[in-house]
Parts: C-alpha cells; structure tokens; sequence
C-alpha cells in the first residue's frame, strides 16, 4: 500500500508542476504585479520607479475621460439588459413547435463564432458615410432626415458600437437561454396548457422561473462584458472621436501602450479586477442564498 | 385552429426578421467584395451589379496577398501547438482535481479559479514585462504560452467529463497493477475522447479569432496571424471597401465552416461553459 501511496504522489506532483508553474507565471505573478506597480509610477522602459502611495489611485478617481468611458460601459450593460427580454421570447419561440427551429438556431448563435475583427470592419462598412448601407436603407424608407455620421458623431457613436455589441453577443445568451429552457419537464407544460394556460402564462409562471439561474447567470455575464468592451471599439473607432466611444477597459490599455503609464494603469486594472470579484460575490450570494435557498424551501 | 396558423406566421416572421439583422451585415459585405471601383459608387450598397459586370478581382488581389498566406501558417502553427497542451495539461489536471484528495489541492483549485476569473485585457499591462524578460516577445511563443496557461475553459468542460466516469474503473485497473500513468494514459485519456473534441473546436475558434494577444505581442510582418493580418489590410486598403471587403469575407470563412460542421459540438460546450456556476 505504501508503494502504490507513493506512487500516487509522484503522479500527482508529476502531473500538476508544468501547470501549475505556467499558471503560477503568466497569470498569478502578473495580478500581483499589478496591485505592485499601482503603486509605483513606472513608464514600463526606465529601469527605475518610485514609489507614489496613492497618487495613482487619487488620480484614477480624478480622470474625467475615465469616468466618461465608465459611462458608455454603462450604456453597453443598460443595452445588453433590455435584450434580455427579447432573447427570452425568442428561445421560448425556438424551443416551441416551429418549422426551421434548426435553421434559426444555427443562425442566431452564428454572429457569436464570427470573427469579432472582420465583423467590426463589416460594422465600419455598414454605417460608413461614403456608400454606407445603413444610409441607403434609411433613404430607402425616406428617413434621410435621421442620417448622421454615425462613427464619428460623438453623441452616436458609442449607442453604434453598443448595437454591434448585441449584434455579437445575444445570439450565446439565447442558446444559454434555449439550453436552460429544454430542462423544463414537458409534462408540466403540457399539464398547465391541459388547465387552460396561455402561452404567456406558461412563460411568466412556468418557464421563467424555472429558468432563473440561467437569467441570473446571463445578468451577471453582462456586467462583466459591459465592463471589458474592447474588441469593438478598438478596432471600429480607437475609442474614438475624442473619448466619446471608449471604455474603462480600452482606456486602460491606452494608458499603459500609448502614453507609457504603467503604474495609472495597473491602478485602473486593479480597479476592474476589484469589480469582477465584487460581482462575482454578489452573484454567488444572491444564487446560493436567495435563488436556491427558495428553491430547497418549496 | 385559425389562431394557431396566426401565431405560427407571427413567430416565423419574427425568426425571419433575426435571421435578416444576422445576415444583413455579411451580405452586404459579400455584395461590396464583388464590385467593382467604379459599381461601388454608381450601384447601391443594398444591391449586387447587374451579374455581367460581377468580378472577382477583389478576391484574387487578396488572396495573391503574400501575407494572407503567412497569416495562415502562422495561425496554423499557434492554434496546433496550443491545442495539443491545452488537452493534454487539461486532462491530466481536471482528472487529477475530480479523483484525487491531497494536502493544498484547495489552495490549487482556488488558484485555478482565480485565473478564470481574472479580466483578460487588463493583465496583459503586467504579463508583457515578463513574456520580455523570458524574451517571447515577437516570436510565436507569446501567444502559445498565453493560450495554453491563462486559457482555462477546458477545466470545467473536462471536470464535468470525468464527474460521469465510474471510479470503479480506476479502481479495477489499480488493483490489476497498473500504474497511475498507464491509467491516466491507457484508460481516462481515450474515454475523454468526445470532451476533448468540444474542447478542440471551441477553442480553435476563440484562437483563430482573437485579435488582441498577436496584436500585442507580434508586431513584426512575418508573424502575422489571419486576423491580424485583416488589420494590417484594413490600414492599407483606406477608402477601398471593395478589396477590404473580400478580406473580411475570407478572413470569416475559416471559423464559419468549423461552426456548421461542428455545430452541435459548440452549442453543448458552450452552455456546459456556463452551467457550472
């Protein structure tokens, strides 16, 4: 026994150092790192820092740009949140009896997979001013009027950029909702509509609570993506004009690549990384002492 | 009866209109990608050229792109090498946290966790200096390394796996004198078989996408990878969407075709992802 003890340890070691150590190297040392040069004013070339207290965080609280890209963060999670009810009805619609439900499922997950680069561009395409489809869809239906540059006009550009974002993303929360919905057991339906239910009955007191952790998991999910906007701003505008389309997380990363910030930087990184763990404790809060506390209890 | 026939058109009118909003984007894009200079301005964007004046020069132009072929290679050689580590370290570690009890496996699965939930984006302001001093900068490396420790979505796919193994097989195949190696190897490995193809398909699809890591760490030309190589297009092209656009269409193709093929694959893996909380 002792032996095959032995054994048993050196497999484990074995097996678990390679991974560890990457783990240890490219992702714990480097969020440490950060919570060390937050407090330091590096440029990320000179050999030398000095240590600053709390000067980056006074000054992160300070920037009004920041505060600006927070607010279209905002806009994004306020965008993704509304969606949420369409998404619902339309996993409830492809989960019900429909001709093609296979076909539309397809399509809606397919923005998902699509190259997030290629599609910005063919985003820039649509809503270009020169030949942009967009605007000859609205001179189509006489809406000339309502024409704007719409990439470059900072009070649309970033409500753009968020309708891209749900372009991208709804299609993964309606296949999550589609998931959770199919766990349903069909005899409860069928015995609720036997009562008389309407469809809208079944939905509000059926199925919506039946699905509410994937609700809740979708709600939390959207925090967390409105608040790491990246790809598409950076590629379909830089954040730009000005800081009228960027976020917390774009800017971020300017401050440490374009203007050689590090230590501002990491303060802001630090900052999103407090927010993610604090939502995530919300979450596991709300989850396990709410949602399935009642649960247990009924 | 009559009402049932209404709320079925009303339903598929509206999955015709999402499938519409899907589509609008990437055919109007292939509508561009066939124009040409002069069509792009004299025809509307919302329709195609009358079918004599339809070119493909567009599509020729980018594809005799010296770097769209390097591009390939690139994402190629990154997306192979990842994926044969993110397997084999996935395996053994989700195997080893799922059947093994030991001193500080609560301290390892708690760092795991932290590692899936650190934001990706931001880390990179502090894993830059070291993917430079162990001098992976602008070499194929950087994003292999990162890919295969920091991507760890495996572990939960791979978890949930092995959770609906018998151990009443490992425990026969120990009695019978086989080591922990030749187990793992043999016997637990093989059974993962369809886990590891959901994991291989998702994960080749975030690879091939993924803009910021080459970006970051590959500046130099020859280290192009198919979606940075779509930038560098981009930049170059200023003004001339009808090339541009036969690159975005190309540069789709790829995950497009692994997604209708794989369909099903994706679909259970990526709400398997989410379930686990």
């Amino acid at each position: 026994m002792t032996k095959l003890n032995k054994q048993r340890k050196i497999f484990i070691v074995l097996s678990l150092i390679i991974p560890m150590t990457l783990l240890i190297a490219f992702v714990v040392v480097p969020a440490i790192d950060l919570f060390r040069m937050s407090f330091t004013n590096w440029d990320g070339y000179s050999p030398d820092k000095e240590f600053v207290f709390f000067e980056n965080y006074i000054a992160m609280f300070q920037n009004k740009d920041l505060w600006m890209s927070l607010k279209n963060n905002a806009v994004y999670f306020v965008a993704h949140l509304l969606m949420i009810v369409v998404e619902l009805a339309i996993a409830v619609i492809l989960t019900g009896k429909l001709r093609a439900a296979k076909f539309y499922k397809t399509m809606v997950f397919m923005p998902y997979i699509i190259n997030g680069v290629a599609i910005s561009y063919a985003f820039s395409y649509f809503f270009s001013p020169i030949n942009g489809a967009f605007d000859a869809i609205l001179k189509s239906v006489g809406l000339e009027s309502f024409i704007r540059s719409w990439l470059s006009d900072p009070e649309v550009v970033n409500y753009v950029l968020a309708f891209v974002s749900l372009w991208k993303y709804s299609g993964y929360h309606i296949i999550l909702f589609i998931a959770a919905l199919q766990s349903v057991p069909q005899d409860i339906l069928e015995a609720a509509k036997v009562d008389g239910a309407n469809s809208l009955q079944l939905f509000r007191y059926i199925q919506v609570p039946a699905i509410m952790l994937m609700v809740d998991y979708v709600l939390f999910d959207n925090i967390r993506g409105a608040l790491q906007v990246f790809d598409i701003p950076f590629v379909m505008t830089a954040g730009g004009p000005g800081y009228a389309s960027s976020t917390f997380t774009l800017y971020t990363i300017k401050t440490a690549f374009t203007f050689s910030n590090f230590g501002l930087a990491s303060t802001m990184a630090v900052a999103i990384m407090f927010m993610i763990v604090i939502i995530y404790v919300v979450q596991n809060y709300i989850i396990h002492g709410l949602i399935l506390k009642d649960r247990r209890k009924s | 009866m009559a009402k049932r026939v209404i709320s079925q058109s009303a339903k598929q009118l509206i999955c015709i209109c999402m499938v519409a909003i899907v589509l609008a984007p990437i055919i109007l894009t292939l509508f561009a990608s066939l124009k040409t200079k002069t069509d792009m301005v004299n025809t509307s964007p919302l329709l195609l050229p009358s079918f004599a004046k339809i070119t493909f020069d567009n599509y020729k132009e980018v594809l005799t792109d010296k770097q769209l072929l390097t591009g390939f290679k690139n994402t190629g050689i990154i997306l192979a090498v990842s994926l044969v580590f993110n397997v084999l370290f996935g395996t053994i570690t989700a195997y080893i946290i799922e059947r093994f009890e030991f001193k500080g496996k609560k301290i390892i699965v708690s760092l795991f966790f932290l590692g899936m939930l650190i934001p990706t984006f931001v880390t990179e302001i502090a894993r830059f200096q070291i993917i430079q001093k162990l001098h992976l900068y602008n070499t194929l490396g950087a994003p292999i390394i990162i890919y295969v420790a920091s991507d760890l979505m495996q572990l939960y796919i791979y978890r949930q796996f092995i959770s609906g193994i018998s151990v009443a097989l490992d425990e026969a195949a120990l009695l019978d004198g086989c080591s922990y190696f030749k187990l793992f190897a043999k016997i637990i490995f093989p059974l993962l078989a369809p886990a590891t193809a959901t994991v291989c398909i998702i994960k080749a699809i975030s690879i091939i996408n993924d803009m910021y890591i080459p970006y970051l760490y590959m500046p130099k030309n020859k280290l192009r990878t198919l979606t940075t190589f779509l930038m560098d297009y981009a930049n170059a092209q200023l003004g001339s969407w009808q090339t541009l656009a036969a690159g975005i269409i190309i540069i789709m193709i790829p995950t497009v075709i692994l997604y209708l093929i794989f369909q099903k694959h994706i679909l259970a893996g990526v709400a398997a992802g989410a379930v686990k909380e």
